[in-house]
């Protein structure tokens, strides 16, 4: 009767748990939304700019926040793009090669920087820029030391979850290409990286988010309030997060509080959309290595 | 059980010993196993007959703390070889001798990238070749007819017994010179295990054939000879 009544409490408390979470993320969705929505129009992503003078950049965007997303995306692609093939190439050495005390030493090191709060990459970011500038007198924090500093905040993750991936493989299907003569990198190319292939895009996904969201590490190496399009690597740039955080801080009336919220809902759109892409693309690369002939 | 006198030696172990960390599994193995054969190993489980096999295609050395003992000697192309020399290429050792495992392990790709895949791994890859060799092996496995039509589905949507017989074409792609077989039909039915003892029977003209088997009446089938790994001693008959 006791251990019933344990199992049915136990039970329900695990539902109650996971229905809290869910409820939470609908509450906060549908905040955004209600406040969000409502203010979603062209002249809040375009100004007074015609769009197609802002997407073919013939005219810089001054009001609107057209300059923010395409900073965001090219935060995130170049921050992505750039911590993707070092985190995969360091998951897989973790993985397949490397053994006892140096595996040890390695692991503690990528928690160790998957601790580090953000706020300390972006330090680390901005004294690297100065340091730099030093040297070459064109480099200020910009869109590149961003970037830079955004891979590192997100290897571990994608270095943890290649790791976990290609680990967790059972050891039948480890085996299937040696016996039938692959070497140790046919197997990893041909088998290992393709079936953790569906892991590994978490990890990616999980970047993607992160370095979308992250203000303070752009706040000290780079984002700036008002730039336009960023001309180069090397320019200052604006970014969606940072203005969200710049005017609720700083807002001089309700409509541009309201701004806000349409900022919030566009990244979110944003990221909905990059995770979207890197979900087909993970498809289209089984597809291709596992089924096309 | 007959033994055709006229056929060669073709693989043979000398004083062969293995250890699992300090578990001594196979005690001075010296034995010697005739070409174009079955020869069947038999044995109550945990005496090391799984290990036995993967001593000659060397899969057992991806296992940490395991150690082997002895000499072990192949016929490779008529010539007497080593396997543990250091001047022998592992893949290709693993190309001539292979191995089909007690569960079928088709790879999470197509049923045609499965039965290729071995012409990738040697850098077979002109498109004619590989259709052929494909197709060919699959009818030595008795799986073309079934298959043909869904080249490009799944292997893992057949059923156990096609997969193992993929498995088996698989394994065939190379031309292999041995095959060695961990209890192929142990988890199929009666009627697929049937079919794969057919398809070993024929395949023996072809190749030198070691299979580990739990079932007496499949031996009395299709062993040639029988290798029993017990406790302390392995008996021939």
């Amino acid at each position: 009767m006791k251990e019933r009544f344990i199992e049915i409490f136990i039970k329900s408390f695990a539902w109650l748990s996971g229905l809290l979470l869910l409820s939470a993320a609908f509450v906060i969705i549908g905040f955004l939304l209600v406040k969000g929505v409502p203010t979603l129009s062209l002249s809040l992503i375009f100004g007074d700019t015609s769009p197609a003078d802002a997407l073919l950049l013939r005219r810089q965007v001054l009001t609107g926040l057209f300059p923010a997303m395409a900073g965001t995306c090219l935060l995130v692609l170049l921050s992505v793009g750039l911590a993707t093939p070092v985190g995969l190439a360091a998951g897989i050495y973790l993985a397949e090669y490397s053994r006892g005390n140096l595996k040890s030493f390695f692991s503690l090191f990528y928690d160790i920087l998957a601790g580090v709060p953000s706020i300390v990459i972006g330090l680390f970011g901005f004294s690297l820029a100065i340091s730099l500038h030093h040297y070459v007198k064109e480099i200020y924090p910009c869109l590149l030391i961003s970037a830079l500093a955004l891979a590192f905040l997100v290897l571990p993750y994608l270095i943890r979850t290649t790791q976990f991936a290609m680990e967790s493989i059972p050891s039948e299907t480890r085996l299937t290409a040696p016996a039938l003569g692959a070497t140790k990198l046919q197997n990893i190319a041909y088998v290992l990286f393709p079936r953790s292939l569906p892991g590994i895009a978490s990890g990616v996904i999980l970047a993607i988010g992160r370095c979308a969201e992250d203000t303070a590490v752009i706040m000290l190496t780079g984002v700036v309030a008002a730039a336009g399009i960023p001309g180069s690597l090397l320019s200052a740039y604006e970014a969606l997060p940072f203005y969200i955080y710049y005017i609720s801080s700083q807002y001089r009336d309700a409509y541009e509080l309201q701004t806000g919220y349409g900022a919030a809902v566009i990244l979110l759109i944003i990221c909905a959309c990059l995770f979207l892409a890197a979900f087909y693309l993970k498809n289209q690369l089984m597809d291709r290595m596992l089924y096309r002939q | 059980m007959t033994e055709n006198k006229s056929n060669e030696i073709k693989i043979k172990t000398v004083n062969l010993s293995f250890y699992y960390n300090r578990l001594h599994v196979l005690k001075d193995i010296s034995v010697e196993f005739p070409e174009r054969s079955i020869s069947a190993i038999v044995g109550p489980s945990g005496q090391g007959k799984s290990t036995f096999l993967m001593i000659f295609n060397r899969l057992w050395e991806t296992i940490p703390d395991a150690r082997m003992e002895g000499e072990a000697f192949i016929r490779l192309k008529n010539k007497w070889v080593n396997i543990y020399d250091r001047s022998i290429s592992l893949p290709e050792l693993r190309r001539s001798a292979g191995m089909v495992f007690q569960t079928p392990n088709p790879l999470p790709m197509s049923i045609f990238k499965n039965i290729s895949f071995p012409l990738k791994l040697s850098g077979v890859i002109e498109k004619q070749a590989v259709d052929e060799k494909v197709e060919f092996a699959l009818k030595q496995a008795f799986l073309w007819e079934e298959v043909k039509d869904r080249l490009s589905d799944d292997a893992r949507s057949l059923s156990g017994g096609q997969q193992q017989r993929l498995c088996i074409a698989r394994a065939l792609t190379l031309d292999p010179e041995i095959l060695l077989l961990d209890e192929p039909t142990s988890f199929l039915d009666a009627g697929s295990g049937q079919i794969i003892e057919d398809l070993l029977l024929s395949l023996k003209e072809s190749c030198t054939i070691l299979l580990i088997s739990h079932y007496m009446d499949q031996i009395r089938r299709i062993a040639d000879r029988v290798m029993e790994l017990s406790g302390d001693t392995s008996n021939n008959s």
